[in-house]
């Protein structure tokens, strides 16, 4: 008999207790602190001064980004890739000309490292990236980053890249220089759709 | 009183039920309500994580691991770096271990949180649930100011870290905590000491401490049973002997020891004990330290093999590599704490009712990404 009554107590007053702290949290609560109106409004990214010279560090994860120019074809991206979603093919710089024969490169990185390698191929495909950031790291010219990172100001942070097609998220990074790139790369396509 | 037994039925819970956590096919064997047997499928989410880890090099291995128990990756990654660290005979500095104990106990507390509150959800309490989760995004903001990601973070790295700490980590981890400790009173009171919540949930689901030592259950759900055991004490790494905090167990307060509630109360005390151990980390945490200082060039450890095991938010993460000098592993094996979870359930949850399943597999915390690999 007293169980029963002590019952009705904790439940009565343990439920009244719930109910005052969940009106509390109704008046004390500011509006709009916990949700978003997504596309009107968004979330404030963390500010990105993290301090130090962040030139080799990349603290965001969106889209990845290549500066073709920077590019010197060393495939360290490519391997460091856990998916293997990077893939590049590369060809040995021409010979300038019979006068020049000691350029074998084919221009000047902002590292002023000599680009020896034509890059023919760069191709990243962003449905198979898991988002690691392990590609970025070893990169000797920095030129492969998540868009937002150190280059923000360049590249803005982009995680909104939906796209209606999948085939259209498969980034080419690398322009056809040479008319047997060009065919390779077409040659390769056809193979992708077969 | 005796039941009348009547025709058996078998149910299936899942594998896309919503009241499950992951994708899992419970098949219940089921006489009116009463549930006799209950026999677990899964294998849903499996992606061949230790095959996978043959192909792949000693680095490249970190992205995946977090993708085994998604709720908690930094201490998947955590668990891997220590096995690793111990394989190749590194000592990393100061700074690295402090930043990795709070950052292993930040994400207890985010685990914990999603766990007590989808646990309230199960039973019916809606608001505990949102409130967990409010909670629970702002760790995920200090994850994200630290290494851009909120959920699959490839921080921890063998012989270091990915980068530092931002500059005012600190500040902002202190200011959370001040946050966030009232709000485990809040949340305890709204939820735990609830009349609905404590009938539904204890007394339910026993969990004897021979049952859970005999199948190998570990984490708070045996320290939920009365066993005082975690490794972060028993067994120390990293420099979790440093610092003082508690080992809650559980007392069976509403019911018996060992049952759903005791389970769901023991997290709740553990946030408060992994609160205090964030405190102790960040007051002694050093300046300076170089997080690559001990960063190999490249991962090629010696001959042999190491396992090494790490208390992760829901129990005991181990990692078995077997190396064979080469920079690919011979052979990785992850042993799960949730698999030993969830092979429990039939042994507590037959002869219960059919909406006390849900409460039990609450109140277990699995995650099937670990379960299934």
């Amino acid at each position: 008999m007293v169980k029963f009554f002590t019952d009705i107590y904790t439940a009565t007053s343990t439920i009244l207790g719930g109910m005052i702290i969940t009106i509390n949290h109704l008046f004390t609560a500011k509006r709009g602190i916990a949700t978003l109106q997504y596309p009107e409004e968004r979330w404030p990214r963390p500010e990105r001064d993290i301090g130090f010279d962040h030139g080799s560090y990349n603290v965001i994860r969106s889209r990845l980004h290549v500066d073709m120019d920077d590019c010197i074809g060393c495939l360290k991206c490519e391997r460091a890739c856990p998916v293997n979603c990077i893939k590049i093919e590369t060809s040995k710089a021409p010979e300038r000309g019979e006068d020049i024969k000691d350029v074998k490169h084919i221009g000047i990185t902002s590292n002023d490292s000599r680009k020896a390698m034509v890059v023919t191929r760069f191709d990243i495909d962003m449905t198979e990236c898991c988002y690691c950031n392990l590609c970025t790291y070893p990169c000797p010219e920095e030129c492969i980053f998540m868009t937002g990172g150190p280059n923000s100001k360049k590249h803005p942070i982009d995680y909104e890249f939906s796209e209606p097609d999948r085939s259209d998220l498969i980034y080419r990074f690398a322009k056809p220089g040479t008319k047997e790139g060009m065919e390779k790369l077409l040659n390769d396509d056809n193979k992708v759709e077969a | 009183m005796g039941l009348v037994h009547g025709e058996e039925m078998v149910l299936n819970i899942g594998p896309q039920h919503p009241a499950t956590h992951g994708v899992l096919r419970l098949q219940v064997r089921t006489d009116g309500e009463v549930v006799s047997q209950i026999t677990p499928y899964m294998g849903y989410l499996h992606r061949c994580f230790e095959k996978h880890c043959e192909n792949v090099t000693y680095e490249q291995v970190i992205p995946y691991t977090d993708r085994c128990d998604y709720l908690s990756s930094m201490s998947m990654n955590f668990g891997y770096v220590v096995a690793m660290e111990r394989l190749m005979d590194i000592k990393v500095n100061e700074r690295v271990e402090h930043i990795r104990v709070v950052m292993a106990e930040l994400q207890r507390i985010a685990s914990h949180l999603l766990c007590t509150g989808v646990f309230g959800l199960d039973l019916g309490a809606f608001t505990p649930f949102l409130w967990a989760l409010r909670d629970r995004e702002r760790i995920l903001d200090l994850f994200e100011f630290t290494c851009g990601a909120r959920l699959l973070y490839n921080y921890m790295w063998v012989g270091g870290l990915s980068h530092d700490i931002p500059v005012g980590f600190v500040e902002s981890t202190f200011e959370f905590l001040d946050y966030f400790e009232p709000k485990i009173d809040e949340l305890e009171n709204i939820l735990a000491h609830n009349k609905i919540l404590v009938e539904r949930s204890a007394d339910i689901g026993v969990m004897p401490k021979d049952i859970a030592i005999s199948y190998g259950v570990t984490g708070p759900n045996l320290r939920a049973s009365g066993v005082k055991w975690d490794l972060r004490k028993n067994d120390s790494y990293s420099i979790y002997d440093r610092f003082e905090f508690d080992i809650p167990i559980g007392e069976g307060k509403k019911g018996t020891v060992g049952d759903c509630w005791d389970r769901f109360y023991v997290r709740i005390l553990e946030m408060r004990e992994s609160v205090k151990i964030i405190r102790q980390a960040l007051a002694s945490m050093p300046k300076d330290g170089d997080v690559h200082q001990s960063l190999p060039k490249k991962i090629r450890p010696p001959k042999g093999s190491v396992y090494a095991r790490t208390e992760t938010p829901r129990g005991d993460l181990g990692y078995y590599i077997e190396s064979d000098g080469s920079p690919i592993p011979y052979r990785l094996k992850m042993r799960s704490p949730a698999f030993t979870a969830l092979s429990v359930m039939d042994e507590i949850a037959a002869g219960w009712l059919l909406s006390d399943v849900l409460a039990i597999l609450g109140s277990l915390d699995i995650v099937l990404g670990e379960i299934d690999r």
